[in-house]
């Protein structure tokens, strides 16, 4: 029975995957199967069947412009159709704003001979790859605790050995997760369309507090062993900054769904990252001659900075 | 049972109480705060057009907004600008449809007072009067004309771009010949002493009179700020500056044309900042010029 | 523990000194670390801190009578919270430019858990007037902690202080960086340390 459900997760999943890896790029045209940008200044249409020369090489078949602005139209520069005539390059004379999505219209396709019709395509980024870049941005880019310096007093608390470290840091992955998806929900559906955005504090503490509470049960039910291990870092948690602070940025930039659990999962893995390192080198911190007014925290403080530094490495990086 | 009863209870009036002090809070402050942000807004607008408390603003000077909005009817797009017209001996709101390649549609009169036009929810409701669905609006953006008696003496232009961090919101002021008058970062998240260095004089104020011809092209190059110029651009601030004016005169001629030097340590937001300028300063002069030839075509009241 | 019998002074002066949150009780250091870049910003939120510890202490003291044993930390979550909205509105409406610059931290303050631990071990046992010079005592703490790293750091990094150019040059902009927060509050706290161990040794002799 059991493997039967791990099966069927496993399709669910890769069905999901794969409907978002050709949605990224399905267009809305049966003859037209996928748009992407390339390089800085192009734009790449690929074809089902070979075009039309004449049709193809025309540039006011084809009109461009980034979604916000309909009325500004790009200008293209040259047209290359590939040897086989189902790949056409518009090359243009600015470099592409990649981050907005493109409008492009191609008027009265044409494929041997006969006409196909107008098609409206939106050219965008993958958006797994924009999934992707949030997850790594939370998790590495701007980890929540060397580069947005929160959860600290947790942080100093339990990374003192490498046990403590790595069990508190599942816990609150757990917990993060399920208290952002709550969150998100809540402000989708309750607080935004009422317009209580001021009660967005009491609300996201009110839900941690309650996630915390719930995962405490669940754990102890389904799996005593787990809650044995784990269960005394699920009070630490609530004194976390950054379990408040995930719904609140996700309040802020408005992510949807997908993106929220990006953010979430890639904060609380950052943070097990964080307290993984950190515990690795306080435990060889112990055996040291530390002097003593700086035995403790200050050592610790001093070793945080450290890596702060070394993680500043990281800022500014874009993937996708 | 009865403890239960008791917390529930407890913790429900607790809960009520509450809400009831931040709702009360939050409806006081919200009044405050629209009220501040917009003596900010003007505040920062007569600045920069060089005015100050040591110099106030003569009475001919009025500040006209023109709203920008896009139109969406299934897939056709079209935009509309809500435009302040001479209406009855004063002034009033029309809405003016264009097509993308900058054909008269239509125009509607507005239900708006003046007073409305700048909250968004006021120009809400009255373009929901005008436009019937299934034709749906967006809000795009707002331009402020100054006018000094009849002519135009300045274009000031909110915007927002992304920057390194999230959002930076500038305020752009261009004459009539679409050179730049002055630039003002209105809001912005960058790190302190890095990026944040984008609303000190010495970055701002090197935007400061660069011509159309040299926006179209401007970029950023990394070398280090000539002193020469940094004292140049921080004398801007009007106050008395220990460098003479003849030779402020010469290091101004000298630096025109060149491009933007960048921050220390924050490349990525100068690149930002002065992408974001180029950007705005385009768009904005291709809208403008086709919205004078329709206004000018059809006789339209405008008052700017 | 039970009612406290100190006076008023010595509340306060325990709460900068000997219970300081940041350095000695080592709790709420993460706008210690992020945000003390300028004595501005430490101020500010000083200030907001001192709100909520103060309000929310003395809210807790009053009604610490009908507080059900079984819901105490919801309820203090709760008071928190409220405060939390009040001060972060206002904030918003009427200093905009330097609320934008802390960021999330003035909605952060309800996790900081200084404040639910001193309306834990203080508020929930003593008279409104003793929480009172309590919070007091904690905000100052909390603001001194704070303006001293933001003294520290936008002296030795940018050269300017509340804005003013001290210096006229910058001379080390590493200490604007996040990195250096933790760096400052690690020799803060070893000075603190320090300090103790004289004071110790000190009273040793005597």
């Amino acid at each position: 029975m059991n493997i039967v459900i791990r099966k069927c997760l496993l399709a669910a999943v890769l069905t999901v995957l794969a409907a978002f890896l050709t949605t990224g790029c399905a267009t809305e045209h049966r003859f037209i199967k996928k748009t992407a940008f390339k390089d800085t200044n192009q734009i790449v249409i690929e074809f089902a069947g070979p075009v039309d020369e004449a049709w193809a090489k025309n540039p006011s078949h084809y009109s461009v412009y980034e979604k916000p602005d309909p009325d500004i139209k790009l200008k293209i520069q040259t047209i290359t159709l590939s040897p086989d005539r189902k790949t056409v390059t518009l090359t243009f004379a600015d470099p592409l704003n990649q981050n907005q999505p493109h409008v492009l219209t191609a008027t009265g396709i044409t494929s041997e001979g006969k006409s196909l019709g107008t098609a409206i395509l939106s050219v965008k980024k993958v958006y797994l790859g924009y999934l992707f870049s949030i997850l790594i941005g939370a998790m590495i880019i701007n980890n929540f605790v060397f580069t947005k310096y929160l959860g600290l007093c947790v942080f100093f608390g339990t990374s003192q050995k490498k046990s403590t470290a790595v069990g508190m840091g599942i816990t609150f992955t757990i917990v993060i997760v399920v208290s952002a998806m709550m969150a998100w929900f809540l402000y989708q559906f309750v607080l935004r369309p009422y317009r209580l955005n001021f009660l967005q504090i009491v609300v996201f503490i009110g839900l941690v507090s309650l996630s915390v509470q719930a995962v405490d049960t669940i754990l102890r039910k389904v799996n005593p062993m787990l809650f044995k291990a784990f269960g005394v870092y699920l009070v630490l948690v609530i004194a976390n900054c950054i379990i408040i602070a995930v719904p609140l940025i996700l309040a802020d930039n408005e992510y949807n769904a997908l993106e929220s659990l990006m953010l979430a999962l890639g904060a609380g893995l950052g943070f097990l990252i964080a307290l993984f390192l950190m515990s690795s080198v306080r435990e060889r911190l112990e055996l040291a001659r530390v002097p003593p007014t700086y035995r403790g925290l200050p050592i610790a403080f001093v070793v945080a900075g450290l890596f702060a530094l070394a993680f500043l490495g990281f800022s500014g990086m874009s993937i996708f | 049972m009865k403890q239960i009863i008791r917390i529930t209870v407890g913790l429900t009036i607790s809960c009520l109480i509450a809400a009831l002090v931040m709702g009360s809070v939050f409806v006081i402050t919200d009044k405050a705060k629209r009220h501040n942000e917009h003596v900010n807004v003007q505040q920062t607008m007569l600045g920069l057009l060089g005015y100050s408390t040591s110099h106030p603003a003569p009475p001919e000077l009025k500040l006209y907004s023109i709203y920008r909005y896009i139109f969406t009817d299934g897939n056709v797009n079209t935009l509309g600008y809500v435009l302040p017209v001479l209406k009855g001996g004063g002034v009033g709101y029309q809405l003016m449809e264009m097509d993308l390649d900058g054909g008269f549609v239509a125009q509607y009169p507005l239900d708006l007072a003046p007073e409305d036009a700048s909250e968004s929810a006021e120009r809400s409701a009255a373009l929901r009067k005008a436009i019937k669905p299934p034709k749906t609006f967006s809000y795009a953006d707002a331009t402020i004309v100054a006018k000094l008696g009849e002519k135009r003496l300045a274009y000031l232009l909110p915007g927002e771009f992304p920057g390194f961090k999230t959002f930076i919101h500038v305020m752009l002021a261009l004459d009539p010949s679409f050179e730049i008058l002055g630039l003002e970062i209105t809001e912005q998240e960058e790190d302190p002493g890095l990026g944040a260095e984008i609303k000190q004089d010495y970055f701002k104020n090197q935007f400061k009179g660069k011509s159309f011809k040299k926006i179209k092209e401007l970029h950023v190059v990394k070398e280090p700020l000539p002193e020469e110029y940094k004292a140049y651009l921080e004398s801007q601030k009007g106050k008395e500056s220990p460098i003479p004016k003849a030779e402020l005169d010469v290091i101004r001629s000298r630096y025109q044309d060149k491009d933007i030097y960048a921050l220390t340590g924050a490349t990525i937001s100068s690149k930002a900042v002065t992408d974001g300028v180029k950007n705005m300063v385009a768009k904005f002069a291709y809208r403008i010029n086709r919205l004078d030839k329709v206004i000018s075509a059809r006789n339209i009241p405008a008052v700017f | 523990m039970p009612a406290t019998t100190k006076t008023n002074f010595q509340l306060v002066s325990n709460g900068i000194l000997n219970e300081n949150p940041i350095f000695r009780l080592a709790l709420s250091m993460c706008p210690a670390v992020g945000i003390s870049t300028t004595v501005m910003n430490g101020l500010m939120l000083g200030i907001a801190v001192l709100f909520v510890q103060v309000f929310s202490s003395c809210t807790i003291a009053a009604i610490k009578n009908y507080i059900h044993p079984r819901i105490r930390i919801p309820t203090y979550t709760l008071t928190i919270a409220t405060w939390v909205t009040v001060i972060d509105l206002v904030l918003a409406a009427y200093v905009p430019a330097a609320y934008k610059e802390m960021g999330i931290f003035v909605k952060l303050i309800v996790a900081f858990a200084i404040i639910t631990m001193r309306l834990e071990t203080f508020a929930c046992k003593n008279t409104v007037s003793a929480s009172f010079w309590d919070g007091i005592g904690m905000g100052f703490g909390f603001m001194f902690g704070m303006v001293a790293l933001g003294f520290v750091r936008e002296l030795l990094g940018m050269g300017t202080l509340l804005g003013y150019d001290v210096l006229g040059f910058r001379p080390l902009l590493f200490f604007v960086l996040p990195a250096a927060g933790f760096f400052c509050v690690g020799i803060m706290m070893a000075l603190f340390n320090y300090v103790e161990i004289v004071y110790n040794r000190k009273k040793r002799a005597r």
